[in-house]
């Protein structure tokens, strides 16, 4: 089996094809520290995408709630389990297999076959863990700490995706130009060998048509410089959509390059899976090391940390605030004066924001008007 | 000339595969007739044929399910059809994600001249593939199954493009309805209602199958007691492809899908060489 290079891991891997990178990459960033489950994203995707017959049940974009919820039901800790234990030092490649590597013979990648009850569960009061006020939180004996957070997904357009390896048909391909993986609807006959074999369950099978569908990246607009649907709805502005390098090719003023490989705060998530996704979290601090080392990978750590101090980095902090500043794919920022700046592929201006906005403090009491005000800040 | 013919079926056969021959036989009927009586087949040998599971390209199954398929064949001289029966303990249809439908397929070269590789051919060197499904059958019979029918207690709002009043919106054609079935506005045919149980495909290689508009063959599956028995009919020359002359030896594969196993694509049950068939002349 070809070998492919893997920076997410450290190291090189077995895949069914041999590794090819596109032009450029599409990649979201997001910040788990601000999502708030809305589900206006998952609204925008399903609005735009997925309202026809047979996807009554289906979200490209949806958001669960960790630790307990997924969407399908237990989709990470089935293909964990199923991985088992895999060793991962940091600042090392990773020692154990990825599911391209422990697959059995018979099969492209190792994976479970969701049920179709599995898909019916799409965050229906997974965060709902307490009843009427005077009855008290319902979650009660846990075996650890009480906490969760939001986790928004979309297909993660993998480097190298195991939906399009086990793929019989070639039905499913990469495209060279964004690196978004489509489904070619002309082409697939409904095996549905993508919906076992995505460890991140984004391939999902449409009953009235047939054939499987995912997540298209919204690559209409990403043609016109748009971000997706799911990022400009983001009423949290907890999302950004460009392109990000491999690290050996890094630019610090790309804002996905920024914050995944220059400031390493931004991680991809399951990478021990091995697919390169091209989905990446800053993630959230409040959360158990442990387990966000689990999701994260042994950068996790790390990454919190810095995520905390970068009240001391006005860079940073200009680029947070350019997330859901505008519809437009940033190619470019600089942060200068207190002012954030974003730039389009052929370097001219998009948006401009101040890192802080002004502050106005009013007296609480309007002696001219006489009348009594509310600072909103 | 008849000796020729036989020297001629034994050699390739010892090539080819392992087993006994098919003999198709002619008859005085026409075989163009849909559906075909099962009783056509009533003078013709029946052959046992040895399949595997599917061993060349994963995804592949692990176990071989349908470790055998009985074959009979007999031809008009101008059209061909074969009974093939085999044990599948639960009928399958597909419907629901993960829920997959019986098949059998027969191949064919489409030169006999070299052969080309069983696994579905390859570059330059095609197959001809009649592949039935008991899905497809089930679409020409009751329709596609509508979303109410998989899911009884499903309660959608509304679909787009969908009213019942539609009031100003008089003049929404199925073509704008479509634009929101991703499959059907790509033109998959997998997404229409099938008119034949039979697709005709043409291969080149694995994930290489693409079908053929206007099939000329048809078929007819029925299961019962554990046991599908699927009658494949086709002219003895396809357009642009197989072409089988009485007299002359030609050669086939199958494969078998059990649906109700997850048995789908390159999960199935196939032949390991091509099989002689050997056509009664005039
Ligand atoms: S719209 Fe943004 S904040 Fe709301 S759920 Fe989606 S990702 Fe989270
Ligand atoms: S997330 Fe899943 S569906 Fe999306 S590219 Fe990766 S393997 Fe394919
Ligand atoms: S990128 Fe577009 S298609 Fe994909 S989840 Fe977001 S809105 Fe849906």
């Amino acid at each position: 089996m070809p070998k492919v290079k893997n920076w997410q891991i450290g190291r090189e891997m077995e895949y069914p094809y041999e590794g090819q990178r596109p032009k450029r990459q599409w990649a979201i960033v997001f910040d788990l520290n601000k999502c708030i489950a809305c589900q206006t994203c998952t609204l925008a995707c399903k609005t735009t995408w997925t309202s026809g017959q047979g996807q009554e049940y289906m979200f490209w974009n949806n958001v669960e709630t960790k630790p307990y919820g997924g969407y399908p039901l237990g989709w990470d800790v089935r293909i964990l389990e199923k991985l088992g234990r895999q060793d991962w030092e940091k600042n090392a490649p990773l020692e154990g297999k990825t599911v391209f590597e422990a697959a059995a013979p018979t099969e492209r990648a190792l994976h479970f076959f969701p049920k179709d009850e599995d898909w019916m569960y799409p965050n229906n009061g997974e965060d709902d863990c307490a009843g009427r006020v005077e009855g008290g939180c319902h979650i009660k004996d846990l075996p650890h700490d009480r906490w969760f957070f939001y986790l928004p997904r979309t297909c993660a357009h993998c480097t190298y995706p195991a939906c399009l390896a086990a793929c019989p048909r070639k039905a499913i391909y990469k495209r060279a130009e964004d690196g978004i993986v489509l489904i070619d609807q002309s082409r697939c006959k409904g095996y549905g060998e993508c919906v076992r074999a995505c460890p991140y369950k984004k391939s999902m099978y449409n009953p009235a048509t047939r054939v499987s569908e995912k997540c298209v990246g919204c690559y209409p607009a990403v043609e016109q410089g748009l971000q997706p649907m799911c990022v400009q709805n983001c009423i949290g502005k907890i999302r950004i959509m460009g392109f990000i390098s491999p690290p050996w090719t890094a630019r610090a003023d790309n804002p996905v390059d920024y914050l995944v490989h220059k400031k390493g705060i931004a991680l991809p998530y399951y990478p021990q899976l091995g697919l390169e996704p091209n989905i990446y979290y800053i993630p959230p601090v409040h959360a158990p090391r442990e387990y966000l080392a689990q999701m994260f990978g042994p950068q996790a750590d790390d990454a919190v940390k810095r995520y905390l101090e970068l009240r001391q980095d006005p860079i940073a902090q200009g680029l947070l605030v350019l997330m859901g500043s505008t519809d437009c794919i940033l190619h470019s920022f600089k942060v200068a004066d207190g002012l954030a700046s974003g730039y389009d592929e052929k370097g001219g201006e998009i948006v401009q924001v101040p890192v802080v906005e002004p502050l106005h403090a009013r007296a609480a009491y309007d002696e001219k008007l006489a009348t009594v005000r509310t600072n909103t800040p | 000339m008849r000796t020729a013919f036989w020297m001629a079926a034994i050699l390739s056969n010892l090539g080819a595969h392992l087993g006994a021959d098919i003999m198709a036989g002619k008859v005085a009927l026409d075989l163009s007739v849909q559906p075909l009586k099962e009783d056509v087949f009533k003078e013709a040998k029946e052959e046992v044929v040895t399949l595997m599971a599917q061993p060349m390209v994963a995804p592949r199954p692990a176990t071989t399910l349908t470790p055998e398929i009985r074959v009979r064949a007999v031809h008009d001289g101008h059209w061909i059809a074969f009974l093939l029966t085999w044990a599948d303990t639960e009928r399958s249809e597909a419907g629901r994600l993960g829920e997959f439908s019986d098949a059998v397929a027969l191949e064919f070269p489409v030169k006999e001249e070299p052969l080309p590789p069983i696994f579905m051919g390859t570059k330059d060197m095609p197959v001809h593939l009649l592949h039935w499904r008991a899905q497809y059958q089930r679409d020409r019979e009751k329709g596609p199954p509508e979303m109410k029918d998989l899911y009884p207690n499903m309660n959608p709002d509304m679909y787009p493009m969908d009213f019942k009043d539609q009031g100003k919106l008089q003049g929404i054609s199925e073509e704008m309805r479509e634009v929101y079935s991703h499959g059907k506005a790509a033109g998959n045919p997998q997404s229409y209602r099938k008119e034949s149980a039979v697709d005709e495909i043409f291969a080149e290689g694995f994930g290489s199958s693409s079908i053929i508009h206007n099939p000329q063959s048809h078929g007819e599956g029925r299961w019962s007691d554990g046991r599908w028995a699927v009658v494949l009919a086709r002219p003895l020359a396809l357009v642009n492809g197989s072409v089988l002359v009485p007299g002359q030896p030609g050669h086939i594969g199958l494969a078998v899908w059990q649906g109700g196993q997850d048995e789908v694509g390159a999960r199935k049950c196939v032949t390991m060489s091509w099989i002689t068939l050997l056509m009664a002349g005039e």
